[in-house]
């Protein structure tokens, strides 16, 4: 019996070990995001920003671990410190900067208006008084609300969104362009277009973002992306994931 | 010196305060003035940002009472309809008000708004504030429905026997004899659904309908004052409860007045 209790402490203390010699970084993402991070059959979260973490996390020497969260109130977790940072493309904003930090960018973005297949709009001046949808609390949100004469209408996930865009509810939809090509180019393939790509003023990029003051490991994972943008590996993903 | 009454209300319905009871503490005027307090309190003390949430609410107020009084005009029909149907002799009628009730019951109502929203939008097109009264009046017609059964069911069938020997047929029964003292029963607990009616509204934010919780969410999401933004909603929900629980309340005393009489 002694012997028993003598190996599992010594087996525990090897695991122990080597996960001590790791730093584990945990990551909030929302995985309703095709696709940058989604759900995939298996029930795995996937995407272009999980297999770009993974290899940061390779070359910077920590270990990622993913968390599935609901986008509204990932924020306010972050701020509570229910986990160590966000991977779920954040665009980096400065409103954003004020209450928390960002890594080094990783993925440069622009924000796309979706509209239904048969519909001639191209830009918010073709949208005057009529209803235009976005996921709470994003950019393109944000966008909407600051146009003129457009009724800005927010949704919990984006594919509601675009269910609602679908079935004629609203009129159009304003996302980043990876979600919208994913979108008009497969899930509703003919019957929802990109109208085009909407200049919301400079040109928005993702970044990882983790609570105000956490250098240890604001530093690892800038380290990480840095590592990770000097190699071919880049062009390797757009090419899987976004396929331009 | 007359004794008081105390009544204490365990129920998660109105609170009825007794007609002697002239207590100055009441857990109603705690509640309310405590209520008010706070959010004068906060709104005077730190008006940013807690003034500004306040501002942000009012069409979502609008868009709430909307949504409530549209749902239980509707559950009122519904549930009449299905509670007459559980009681009926008419095989079909019955079995139909009585697998509706069951089928609704049986499925959480976040659900039912999810599934009743999107089934709609590929049938038919209608407005998204549509779709969501439609959802919430066809769900709470199920609870509606108990509650006229248990209503008409508890006027004593020495009355139906009655009037059916005066010659009324079955339906006149039910119209000149029962249904009038019937529902005095049914006023509280419909009161209470109406209440109950109000804060499941909240889930229709889900459907992206614009209403008090939407909006302070919205707020949330741009500011990222999660927890003053709840704070405000909280109060806001609990003040428009506690004036409906009033109201109803009274309205229950009238009622219990005239039974005195």
């Amino acid at each position: 019996m002694a012997k028993k209790i003598i190996l599992t402490l010594a087996l525990f203390l090897c695991v122990a070990s080597t996960a001590m010699a790791q730093k584990t970084i945990i990551f909030a993402v929302d995985a309703t995001w095709p696709p940058m991070e989604f759900m995939d059959s298996d029930k795995q979260i996937v995407g272009y920003s999980i297999d770009y973490m993974t290899a940061a996390a390779k070359a910077a020497g920590f270990t990622p671990v993913f968390k599935n969260v609901a986008w509204d109130g990932i924020f306010a977790g972050l701020a509570t410190g229910k986990y160590d940072a966000i991977c779920s493309s954040v665009s980096i904003t400065e409103k954003r900067q004020e209450t928390m930090d960002f890594s080094t960018p990783y993925f440069k973005v622009r924000q796309a208006l979706i509209v239904p297949a048969d519909s001639n709009a191209k830009s918010f001046e073709d949208l005057k008084g009529q209803k235009v949808g976005a996921q709470i609390g994003t950019t393109g949100y944000f966008a909407i609300k600051a146009a003129d004469g457009v009724e800005a209408k927010s949704y919990d996930e984006v594919g509601l969104a675009m269910e609602d865009l679908n079935v004629g509810r609203i009129s159009a939809v304003v996302c980043d362009d990876p979600v919208a090509a994913n979108y008009a180019m497969d899930k509703y393939k003919g019957s929802l277009k990109i109208a085009s790509t909407i200049e919301t003023g400079e040109v928005e990029f993702y970044g990882i973002a983790v609570k105000k003051g956490n250098k240890e490991v604001l530093d690892l994972v800038s380290k990480g992306i840095e590592d990770v943008a000097k190699t071919p590996y880049v062009q390797e993903l757009q090419q899987k994931w976004i396929g331009q | 010196m007359r004794e008081k009454k105390v009544v204490i209300d365990v129920g998660d319905g109105a609170a009825i305060p007794d007609p002697e009871d002239i207590g100055l503490f009441t857990a109603w005027r705690i509640s309310f003035f405590g209520t008010l307090a706070i959010m004068a309190f906060l709104v005077i003390t730190k008006p940013d940002p807690y003034l500004a949430i306040l501002k942000y609410l009012p069409d979502g107020i609008v868009i709430t009472f909307k949504v409530t009084c549209a749902s239980i005009a509707l559950a009122l029909v519904l549930g009449l309809i299905a509670g007459l149907g559980r009681i009926s002799k008419n095989r079909f009628f019955n079995l139909a008000a009585s697998t509706y009730i069951e089928v609704v019951r049986g499925i959480p109502l976040l659900v039912q708004l999810f599934y009743i929203y999107f089934a709609l939008g590929h049938l038919v097109r209608v407005p998204d504030l549509v779709a969501a009264i439609i959802a919430m009046g066809f769900c709470y017609g199920a609870y509606m429905g108990e509650v006229f059964r248990a209503g008409i069911n508890s006027i004593d069938d020495g009355q139906t026997e009655a009037s059916l020997s005066l010659g009324f047929n079955r339906s006149q029964t039910m119209r000149y004899v029962i249904l009038p003292q019937a529902w005095r029963t049914i006023l509280p607990p419909v009161g209470n659904e109406f209440i109950a009616l109000l804060k499941d509204t909240s889930l229709v934010s889900i459907l992206a309908v614009s209403d008090i919780l939407r909006r302070g969410r919205e707020f949330a999401s741009e500011s990222f004052l999660y927890f003053e933004t709840y704070t405000m909603i909280a109060l806001v929900y609990l003040l428009i409860t506690l004036v409906l629980s009033k109201l109803l309340s009274n309205m229950e005393n009238r009622l219990s007045h005239y039974e005195r009489r």
